[in-house]
């Protein structure tokens, strides 16, 4: 009985590796030209107006174009407008207040209606409609209206039918739209260049409701279509056979959602995707490898990371303290020896490949124990024991656990403080630091647009939606709001680098490392050019430029 | 004499443990598990690392002689946390079992013996348990209690003694018909006797098995935990954690997830060979 | 019979309004919630965001509201899924979840009680040995590192099979197999356990001894009266697989429910915390249900009082 029973197991077994086998057959791209990339999970919102993660931009970008975009150095270019506006050509007005865009008329949707002025400023009203409830909106305040439409969440129907119209938005033809400010802002068109204000079509959007954004009525101007989107599972694009610029190389697009890091890594050496991270700690693993390490891509992302400090808490309200943490870190054996030399050491806060990285800033905080120990007595403490035990907060997803006991243990090893940290869960943890619960916290931000009013007055401002470490310097503040205003270039720059200067010195957080990507790019792909302000995939501002040998 | 040819009375307990000794597969286990407690507790004294100091030169190295079970991605030994993590893993995987047997054992032999409402009461308390969202009581327990192991132990203990309780109370159910019960009652036995000298001793068996596998099962709970991020407090090492952190570099270093991996084998191994032990030196049919 | 499986549905009933209460009240308890970015966002935004979607309201009040839509069949939406319905998403995920999950359990049942008898009718014989080793072995390793093996040895060595998604039996052997392993040993033991103490009664002794064949013993005694605690075991575990397994759902990619009550977590988004939970409740409630009613099916003595 009992061997009949094992009998029938084995020959099961025997059956199963039959199926298996013969349907072996390998999942390369043959002759349609398929690019197989991979998102970190199912988009929450590819609406462009609601948008916000990388993984939804990633997505956008491949259907929708806006007015401006970025080249690959950052800079910009007209794409559905015929040219940059510039004082110069009449495209801003002398006070700045006024912007004029010119719209190229060949630009067509994908179902042939041409793209009009009226479809971008029905997006960018749609943009402060507060029933939306958009991410994005305040970074388009400047705009005459839209804070005053968008606060109007309790307002009666007419009243914001009222707000709407007053928004100063206005198609004056059908290749002139026209965007009056309150207020002169020097980045506004990179503003532009950004995803929320892309086009959208209102026939669309009223007639389809919160389905417009399924395939097939997501319909857009750019490059590629979406032709099905698996929920959880994958989204598929295709050329768009009527796109009015260069048409992509590629067939189609492929968007897996693999969400697990070594999953994703096999997935590449079986060959199912085409360009795909690599499990934090095997970098150097990696590269060794002799077919892998052929295939690495390694670029710059404009990515800091810092531990912000609360500097209200005690013993973090004391310069020097923070000064002496900063000091006393070995970055570079982290970034070397841990991280396989992935990451760029941080002695200040803009990262290299934005305009007002300045490598010469943050001199004090390289490592060095002796300096450490200085500003630590400077800070009132004979050595590391008299410091209280410091408590450092993070969200325990990641590497941040590594990255935490890299800290805990340089500090108690250099020093001799002792450092207690506590790893939260995500929610938790953002909710603490959001609050200024915490007391030193891990931290990151990425830029939205290349510039430093991106990163600086948001972050360190007094009161600053996103000034979570209660740092306040008024002269700072006053830096910030001269640089915000100031419409020369140069000297905006050398405003922006004072302030980024001052931020520097006063050491509000403990500057840790540049991101770098690091990725495994199938040797058959050609033409990928990557940004420093890639989406989730890399060259997913350009993938028109791809191909396949 | 009569004396003799009558066998010395021996408490149920009493005779189990005899019988116990002369199992030597349950006595390995057993002895296993005592080398593994009392390593924990001396090591200490005589390692020659301290598990959380790091060598940043010494990266994810593989077993050498310096480092006899290799480094981990921070330059720190992985035999010293290996053991270090016995401690916490053991901890977690005995504790949680206590709080298991604890509340699993009676409800669900009252559940089975009672029988009627007491029954329908207690195995709807058990289906709401089992539908828990334990996620989130340990995010909340967490946020309240920090990152103890002590909330860990509550978080999986109160949440995996369901499975104890259902098999108690089927146990029950099935010999509360049978005739040795029927004639303990005859023989002037009532409710509570029954139930702890003659139904739990003969259900044991299967909850013998839940919970030897329930140690495991705590010890991946944590584990899982970890890997969804919601683990003990670094730098202290457990073995849920290390495979956890591990399965992180698997392509790079595979040691970091083998060695916790045997070690959780080994120790089931041995509280296996000793539940089985125990069961068999229970059962009053196999009396010598 | 037929009052008793009524009063049971009036009892599942009574365990979801629970199991829904705590799930709600926790939800809202836990620190953190759908609108703690790490952008943040304006306070005016999360104030559009909280009418939008009726968090505003008293807590009960919300409470309340869920019941009755709850009534009409509408679990609201996911805010991490643009306003889809939770409806729609769990019942587009449940089919592939559900076919893994009942996959993986046929395996552990046709693996996991025959390895188990064989091991109890010859104990301490090799393949009782063997069935220990095999089941510590799977035991020890945690889902996601038997997952990533697998994956290892079938995709990235031998190219045999695709490393995950849907579509076809080829993605299903590696997840429904690293699914099985933990219940096929668990089962295999518990089958070993319960079988050891039925062939010690007297009455399978009195069988052999009136001269019936093994084979008859068997499936007439043997199986039937060790199948008690098996099923015991086996209920829970089937609910368990038909809900799905975060880990091995997200190791493979596999467009299911199991990751959404997790990543709901998470995300605070409140209608797919809820519509996994029910959903859950509502299959470890009813399969307990028929668990019970097997017992009775099984042991004819066992009645309910």
């Amino acid at each position: 009985m009992v061997k009949k029973i094992l009998t029938l197991f084995f020959s099961l077994v025997i059956i199963a590796s039959m199926v298996v086998l013969p349907a072996c057959s390998s999942s390369t791209s043959s002759t349609p030209q398929v690019l197989r990339v991979n998102i970190a999970g199912e988009p929450a919102q590819i609406d462009p107006n609601r948008a916000s993660w990388s993984t939804e931009r990633t997505v956008i970008m491949q259907v929708f174009e806006g007015l401006l975009g970025f080249n690959q150095d950052l800079s910009l270019r007209a794409i559905g407008a015929t040219e940059i506006p510039t004082v110069a050509n009449k495209g801003i007005s002398a006070d700045g207040k006024t912007y004029t865009f010119k719209l190229n008329s060949k630009v067509t949707w994908s179902d042939g209606k041409k793209v009009t002025a009226k479809d971008y400023a029905y997006s960018i009203k749609r943009l402060f409609d507060p029933a939306l409830a958009a991410e994005y909106t305040s970074f388009y305040f400047d705009i005459v209206g839209g804070q005053a439409y968008y606060s109007a969440t309790d307002a009666a129907a007419a009243a914001k039918a009222q707000l709407r119209d007053a928004v100063g938005v206005k198609a004056i033809d059908d290749t002139t739209l026209e965007i009056k400010l309150s207020a002169p802002h020097p980045t506004f068109l990179q503003l532009m260049a950004l995803w929320p204000v892309y086009p959208i079509r209102e026939d669309i959007v009223t007639q389809f409701g919160d389905k417009w954004t399924e395939p097939p009525n997501y319909i857009g101007n750019g490059p590629f279509l979406l032709k099905e989107w698996m929920h959880e599972d994958h989204l598929t694009f295709v050329k768009n056979p009527d796109y009015w610029g260069t048409k992509p190389k590629l067939d189609q697009v492929v968007l897996n959602m693999i969400s697990d890091a070594n999953a994703l890594f096999a997935a590449y050496q079986n060959n199912e995707v085409d360009i795909a991270g690599v499990p934090a700690g095997t970098e150097k693993k990696v590269m060794a490898d002799a077919v892998l390490g052929k295939e690495v891509l390694r670029y710059a992302e404009l990515v800091t990371f810092a531990f912000q400090f609360n500097v209200k808490v005690a013993p973090f309200n004391n310069v020097n303290l923070r000064k002496a943490l900063n000091a006393a870190i070995d970055r570079d054996a982290f970034i070397n020896n841990v991280r396989g030399g992935v990451g760029k050491a941080a002695y200040s806060w803009i990262p290299p490949g934005m305009p007002g990285y300045d490598a010469s800033l943050g001199a004090d905080y390289h490592f060095n124990v002796t300096k450490a120990k200085e500003f630590l007595t400077a800070a009132g403490y004979a050595d590391g024991s008299k410091v209280p035990e410091l408590r450092l907060q993070y969200a325990d997803t990641g590497t941040n656990p590594t990255i935490a006991q890299f800290v805990q243990n340089q500090l108690k090893v250099n020093l001799g403080i002792n450092v207690s940290i506590e790893p939260m869960e995500r929610k938790a943890f953002t909710q603490a630091v959001n609050a200024e619960k915490y007391t030193w916290a891990w931290y990151g931000w990425g830029a939205d647009y290349p510039d430093p009013d991106n990163w600086l007055p948001q972050l360190f401002g007094t009161g600053a939606g996103n000034n979570h470490t209660a740092y306040s310097n008024p002269a700072f503040d006053a830096l910030c709001a001269q640089a915000s205003n100031e419409l020369d270039n140069t000297k905006r720059l050398k405003l922006w680098a004072d302030a980024q200067k001052m931020v520097v010195d006063d050491a509000p957080v403990l500057f840790m490392q540049y991101r770098e990507r690091f990725l495994l790019v199938k040797p058959n792909i050609q033409g990928l050019k990557y940004t420093g302000m890639d989406g989730d995939v890399a060259g997913d501002m350009f993938f028109p430029n791809v191909s396949m040998k | 004499m009569i004396t003799d040819t009558v066998r010395p009375h021996r408490s149920l307990w009493g005779d189990a443990f005899i019988r116990l000794r002369r199992n030597r597969l349950a006595v390995t286990g057993g002895v296993i598990i005592l080398l593994i407690a009392l390593t924990t507790i001396i090591y200490p004294f005589f390692s020659r690392y301290d598990f959380a100091s790091q060598d940043l030169n010494a990266i994810l190295q593989s077993p050498s002689m310096k480092h006899f079970l290799g480094t981990d991605e921070l330059g720190r030994d992985v035999f010293t946390r290996l053991i270090y993590g016995a401690r916490t893993s053991l901890s977690v995987g005995i504790f949680t079992q206590l709080i298991v047997l604890g509340i699993g054992l009676p409800l669900g032999a009252i559940s089975g013996a009672a029988g009627g409402r007491a029954d329908n009461l207690i195995m709807r308390f058990v289906d709401v348990i089992y539908a828990f969202p334990d996620l989130l009581l340990i995010i909340l327990l967490r946020a309240i209690l920090g990152g103890s192991i002590y909330m860990i132990f509550l978080a999986i203990g109160l949440v995996s003694w369901v499975n104890v309780a259902r098999l108690v109370r089927g146990q029950t159910l099935a010999l509360k018909q049978r005739d040795f019960v029927t004639a303990a009652r005859v023989f002037g036995g009532f409710g509570s006797y029954i139930t702890t000298r003659h139904l739990l001793p003969n259900s044991l068996g299967p909850v013998i098995v839940a919970v030897t596998f329930n140690i495991p099962r705590a010890i991946f709970a944590e584990a899982a935990l970890a890997y969804i991020g919601i683990g003990v407090k670094p730098p202290t090492p457990s073995w849920g954690a290390m495979i956890r952190d591990g399965n992180n570099v698997i392509f790079a270093a595979p040691h970091l997830v083998l060695f916790p991996a045997i070690a959780i084998g080994i120790l089931m191994l041995s509280f296996t060979f000793l539940g089985d032990g125990l069961r068999d030196a229970l059962d009053p049919r196999l009396r010598r | 019979m037929t009052k008793y499986i009524l009063h049971r549905i009036f009892w599942l009933i009574v365990v979801l309004l629970v199991v829904s209460f705590i799930t709600f009240s926790l939800m809202h308890l836990v620190p953190g919630g759908p609108w703690d970015k790490e952008k943040t966002l304006a306070p005016q935004v999360v104030e559009a965001l909280n009418k939008k979607y009726g968090l505003d309201k008293p807590f009960f009040v919300q409470f309340g509201n869920y019941l009755v839509n709850l009534l009409h069949g509408d679990l609201g939406v996911s805010y991490s899924r643009q306003d889809r319905s939770v409806t729609s998403i769990l019942l587009t995920g449940l089919p592939k979840t559900a076919t893994l999950g009942a996959i993986a359990f046929f395996l552990a049942i046709i693996i996991g009680i025959p390895f188990g008898m064989a091991a109890a009718l010859k104990q301490n014989s090799a393949i009782d040995y063997i069935s220990v080793l095999f089941s510590t072995i799977f035991a020890s390793i945690p889902g996601f590192v038997l997952g990533i093996l697998l994956i290892i040895i079938f995709s990235v060595t031998l190219h045999w099979l695709p490393t995950g998604g849907w579509g076809g039996i080829r993605q299903i052997i590696m997840p429904a197999f690293a699914l099985a392993t933990l219940p096929a040993a668990f089962i295999a033991r518990i089958t070993r356990a319960s079988t050891l103490e039925v062939i010690r009664q007297d009455y399978i002794r009195t069988a052999q001894a009136m001269g019936l064949q093994q084979r008859v013993i068997l499936v007439r005694h043997i199986l039937r009266n060790s199948l008690i605690p098996v099923v015991t075991v086996a209920g829970p575990e089937l609910a368990f697989l038909i809900s799905g397994s975060f880990i091995i759902e997200n190791l493979f990619s596999i467009p299911g429910i199991g990751r959404l009550f997790v990543n709901g977590v998470f995300a605070r988004d409140y209608g797919l915390i809820m519509g996994s939970i029910l959903f859950y409740a509502f299959a470890v409630a009813s399969i307990n249900l028929v668990v019970d009613l097997l017992y009775a099916v099984i042991d004819p003595r066992i009645r309910f009082d």
